[in-house]
């Protein structure tokens, strides 16, 4: 159980040093921008503390505005996603899996896409509009978020195939 | 009441959910950027220090570059050096009277108004609408928020806003909130330069009398301004854009520095900027 814990809190420390240093500073076509940091949502195990969920969530969002400039912007969004983390969840996975199961592309590919699809486009929708409260025009902030978001999802599928792949050898 | 008690514990997650994305809300509306606090931003510590580290990996990708342009500017100065050279040797030859024009004494030297300290870019965005520049200069090396940043080029880079003992964060032209005073390099009306959010290579100039004469690449200058001195390039009118009222122009203007590859820039220290503070403040009260 501790150990799980760790292994979350290292993948927070990933997530938000990866955003922060390399994602946040690609910005392709003037449009998409990947905002991968949700992936830790996804992650989770199914029956961990919602507590744990939330307070996590919120310090990664508050850690990456405090590197960006941007505060509260990163912290009010995926706090919100994180509040609704287990509802989400409960669209697209059976709730009567064990405690410890971590959803995955490989044991359960359609409904893992179905669920990164998800959370990612109301994380970015999200964060975008905050962003661009007082700013410009609506169609940019649209094509942004669009192009963003599939530039996010692709991304994070991409990284979610590796990893387990690095697993499996690492068995064998 | 034992059943609203229940209800409570039932739904305590949501009531911490909505707590903290308040709080969050709350940061970004009270968020002001010359107001905001050194502790929420790049200037921290900890932060400016990651951002120090990953800038020092980055740079060895850039020798190269920034080599080629030291020599470029170094020769650009050379030739400079010599053209003022011979017209010096010229000049004194002529009439055999001592040149004291070119010459600095040390109380001049005292007077002269705006000196230069040299830093590098510690972190950088451009790809979204809150962009900012973090240097790896703060209190310790003289700087204080209000400052001006050029670039190596003499583009002009943004405004000193939050400053820490280590680091500092600049508000860059490429930055919704900046405004700055410019003109074009030929009359003296001036107008504002500010940023739309869509180019990071390209600026706006507004608010310039609709009879302004213009032409492509019409040089853009900095006009009064406390933050830089006079005639510093912004950069070059690229095309008229879409005007809002009938009595002023905008122009889109192409930025003299390229944000995207940014890496040393200068902070102007202007020596009289306390004194014309304080006169026009006891002025103002």
């Amino acid at each position: 159980m501790k150990i799980s814990y760790l292994r979350e809190i290292l993948l927070l420390a990933a997530l938000i040093l990866l955003q922060v240093l390399l994602l946040s500073r690609i910005n392709l076509f003037g449009y998409a921008t990947p905002v991968l940091y949700s992936y830790f949502l996804l992650k989770l195990p199914v029956g961990r503390n919602v507590f744990f969920v939330i307070i996590s969530a919120f310090m990664m969002g508050f850690i990456i505005d405090i590197f960006l400039n941007t505060p509260g912007m990163n912290a009010a969004a995926i706090t919100i996603v994180a509040a609704f983390q287990r509802n989400i969840r409960n669209l697209f996975f059976d709730r009567n899996e064990y405690e410890e199961y971590i959803p995955s592309i490989y044991t359960a590919t359609g409904a893992f896409i179905r669920f990164t699809v998800f959370v990612v486009s109301l994380h970015i929708t999200l964060l975008f509009f905050i962003e661009s409260f007082t700013l410009f025009n609506l169609i940019n902030t649209l094509l942004r978020i669009v192009t963003s978001t599939a530039l996010s999802i692709i991304l994070m599928i991409a990284i979610d195939g590796l990893m387990y792949r690095e697993k499996l050898s690492e068995q064998a | 009441m034992k059943a609203l008690f229940y209800f409570i514990i039932r739904n305590l997650h949501w009531l911490l959910a909505i707590l903290l994305v308040a709080f969050s809300f709350y940061l970004v509306f009270s968020h002001n950027s010359y107001q905001r606090s050194v502790f929420l931003s790049s200037s921290n510590i900890v932060v400016g220090n990651v951002y120090k580290a990953s800038n020092y990996v980055n740079s060895f990708f850039h020798l190269r570059r920034n080599n080629s342009q030291l020599l470029e500017r170094n020769a650009e100065l050379e030739m400079k050096l010599l053209a003022l050279m011979s017209h010096l040797e010229e000049v004194s030859r002529k009439d055999s009277v001592e040149v004291r024009a070119f010459v600095r004494d040390s109380l001049a030297n005292e007077l002269f108004q705006f000196s230069f300290m040299p830093a590098e870019v510690a972190n950088l965005t451009f790809a979204g609408s809150n962009n900012f520049i973090t240097l790896n200069r703060g209190s310790l090396h003289g700087i204080r928020s209000g400052m001006g940043v050029i670039s190596q080029t003499g583009g002009i880079v943004g405004v000193v806003s939050t400053v820490s003992s280590r680091f500092s964060v600049v508000l860059p032209v490429i930055n919704p909130n900046f405004r700055v005073s410019a003109k074009l390099s030929h009359s003296e009306n001036f107008g504002l330069i500010s940023w739309n959010g869509k180019n990071v290579r390209e600026a706006q100039l507004t608010e310039l009398p609709r009879h302004e004469v213009f032409q492509r690449g019409d040089t853009v200058l900095t006009s009064f301004s406390r933050i830089f001195p006079r005639n510093l390039i912004i950069g070059f009118v690229s095309e008229q854009g879409q005007r809002r009222d009938d009595n002023f122009n905008i122009f889109n203007v192409r930025l003299a520095t390229n944000f995207y590859t940014l890496r040393d820039v200068l902070v102007i220290d202007d020596r009289f900027y306390q004194e014309q503070n304080e006169l026009e403040q006891s002025f103002l009260r």
